[in-house]
């Protein structure tokens, strides 16, 4: 995967439609009640199993016939229960990937993929474009002929995620599209959908609860609870904020900030953190453990908020493969733990670290703080992107 | 093999084609609504559906008899002509496609629960209406079980006697089958006659369910309908 064949220019001119979501529909414990206006490119919707998410989504695809509301996008009116609109499933040019794939037993990959084709031509969409574009970066083209009972769970979420965007969609819904996948394989997937996201500049609800996923792809995030959304913003704000911390509690936040890869040194591999595109005034570099990506490979370095530690005093003595000098820009108590957001320099994403309440007494934080993040090499974890510095 | 005894076979063949090329459409449509579609009425459509398989077959071919009678409601004195239904091989035609309609549609229907209803919904997100979805996702995802709906069906009417012997009779040459055959060749003591037609129809029975076994790879006949 190295280079990618350039987009025509449909998918590519002019700003995004805006997406507006005004519904209720009754379900069985809550009511979903949403009222979402959007313009971004990709919003994730986070929250625990039962919140709503998937009705949500249905209710978008036009499957939930009991719902009551407005959905629009752009010029395109899909849903206005007052006036009495109602747009079928088949005429919403929706692109769905379902957490289970739903790939059609009867047919095989290559057909799978061209299911919506008629609907793309009838719009004038370039399918056979398309196609070829999808084959190329889902690195579908092995697959093409086979069956879909034979592929594997990351094949055929590959497929479903080709399939809908083949049929050249306006705006495209992921319910989970890796949920069922274990850890390392959707580590292995979400270079794919950067490349989705790189490609289609078309609107997608990303339904994830995975922080990772949700701060590698989305511009934006909204959190549902009961059917309502009770936060909506940019991603890192959104998760690190008090009344939503807890709920990705299981899994913990971690930090995602993107970098690239240096040379390492035998057991080590190192990162220049950022982009990489600008020229940098002092590179904050990280020691993380061997990795196998390429110097100039972008990489997401991932640094769960409770593996970091604070010090007001540059330690020394200490096995801990990084001490970053830091600034604090916020403290906060969430529950039982108290959470501090660091700024290693301003062109860099802060960091958000997680101590007891205790320690912002005994260490005396303030905002304004300098202080030294210490992270230790075995926590520094690396994502690839599938994508080169600068791109 | 005499003209008589090869006649027998092939009006029973012409028979079973014929009536279960008749209830092919009607019964997976019916087995399709039946799986899909919640309406008022639906358990007693149900009910009605499977009726034939639960009554003495006599009884179906009684209430048939009734119906196109002379002075019945499809009969020559309603409609102001002649069906010619009872007592011919059309007759025949009428009482086992009755006999095998429910076997057929039940047998759709589980077929088509089996299948997972969010596929189609799929299919409609895709750009597909409703009768689109039904041709080229339903149906061909549920081949192989309503091909053991037909093989089923096709059985069921070979075999059918109590209803089509009420309507049709049982006349050598014109609405006599092999079940029929049997029966009178037995009836009058004919061993040879009655050994003969009853291996015809083991062989015949065996080829069908075989068939439906190989061609779905075994999974033909998903779950056998049962009233």
């Amino acid at each position: 995967m190295t280079s990618v064949p350039p987009t025509h220019d449909s998918l590519q001119d002019g700003s995004l439609d805006g997406l507006t979501v005004q519904v209720r529909l009754p379900l069985d414990r809550f009511e979903l009640n949403i009222d979402l206006h959007t313009k971004k490119h990709v919003t994730g919707i986070f929250g625990v199993s039962g919140a709503g998410k998937t009705s949500l989504l249905e209710t978008i695809c036009g499957v939930r016939r009991q719902a009551r509301g407005i959905i629009a996008l752009g010029e395109e009116t899909w849903l206005d229960s007052d006036r009495g609109v109602f747009v079928k499933p088949s005429q919403r040019h929706i692109g769905y990937v379902p957490q289970d794939g739903l790939l059609f037993p009867h047919k095989d990959v290559r057909h799978n993929l061209l299911a919506g084709r008629k609907r793309g031509v009838r719009r004038g969409h370039p399918v056979q474009q398309t196609f070829e574009t999808v084959v190329h970066i889902l690195e579908l083209g092995p697959l093409l002929k086979r069956a879909v009972h034979t592929l594997s769970g990351g094949e055929r979420q590959r497929v479903a995620l080709g399939r809908a965007l083949c049929s050249g969609p306006r705006l495209l819904l992921l319910d989970e599209p890796f949920a069922s996948l274990d850890v390392a394989l959707r580590r292995k997937l979400l270079p794919f959908l950067r490349r989705v996201r790189a490609e289609f500049q078309i609107p997608m609800l990303f339904v994830s609860h995975d922080p990772l996923e949700v701060q590698a792809l989305c511009d934006e995030l909204i959190v549902l609870r009961d059917g309502t959304i009770i936060s909506h913003g940019d991603p890192r704000s959104v998760l690190t904020a008090s009344d939503i911390f807890p709920l990705a509690e299981q899994h913990g936040f971690e930090n995602i900030l993107p970098c690239y890869a240096v040379e390492g040194s035998g057991s080590t591999g190192q990162v220049r953190l950022g982009e990489g595109g600008d020229a940098e005034r002092a590179p904050v570099e990280l020691v993380t453990l061997r990795s196998e990506a390429q110097p100039g490979e972008a990489l997401l370095a991932g640094i769960p908020a409770h593996d970091i530690m604070l010090a007001t005093r540059r330690p020394e003595g200490l096995s801990a493969r990084n001490v970053l000098p830091a600034r604090i820009t916020q403290l906060r108590s969430v529950g039982h733990v108290g959470l501090a957001t660091a700024e290693l320099s301003p062109d860099l994403p802060p960091l958000t670290v997680e101590v007891t309440e205790k320690s912002f007494v005994e260490l005396g934080l303030r905002v304004g703080s300098e202080v030294f993040l210490v992270i230790k090499a075995t926590s520094c974890r690396l994502y690839r992107t599938g994508e080169s510095r600068g791109t | 093999m005499s003209p008589e005894v090869l006649s027998v076979i092939l009006l029973t063949l012409q028979v079973a084609t014929v009536s279960t090329l008749i209830v092919l459409l009607p019964a997976t449509v019916l087995g399709y609504v039946l799986a899909r579609y919640e309406f008022f009425g639906k358990n007693v459509l149900s009910a009605l559906v499977g009726l034939p398989l639960v009554l003495p077959p006599t009884a179906v071919g009684f209430l048939l008899l009734r119906l196109f009678a002379v002075d019945g409601p499809l009969g020559r004195e309603t409609l102001g002509f002649d069906l010619n239904i009872l007592l011919t091989w059309k007759g025949a035609v009428i009482a086992t496609a009755t006999m095998s309609l429910p076997l057929v549609a039940r047998t759709a229907k589980a077929t088509f629960e089996g299948i997972n209803p969010r596929l189609e919904l799929m299919a409609h997100t895709l750009g597909h209406g409703r009768l689109a979805t039904f041709f080229q996702y339903s149906l061909p995802m549920a081949r192989r079980g309503l091909l053991g709906a037909v093989i089923l069906g096709f059985t069921r009417a070979m075999g059918e006697f109590g209803a089509t012997v009420t309507i049709a009779g049982n006349i050598p040459g014109r609405t006599q089958t092999i079940a029929s055959a049997i029966f009178s060749a037995q009836q009058v003591g004919a061993q040879a006659r009655a050994d003969f037609f009853m291996l015809v129809a083991v062989v015949l029975g065996f080829l069908a369910i075989l068939s439906a076994e190989l061609l779905g790879h075994g999974r033909a006949l998903p779950r056998m309908a049962r009233p």
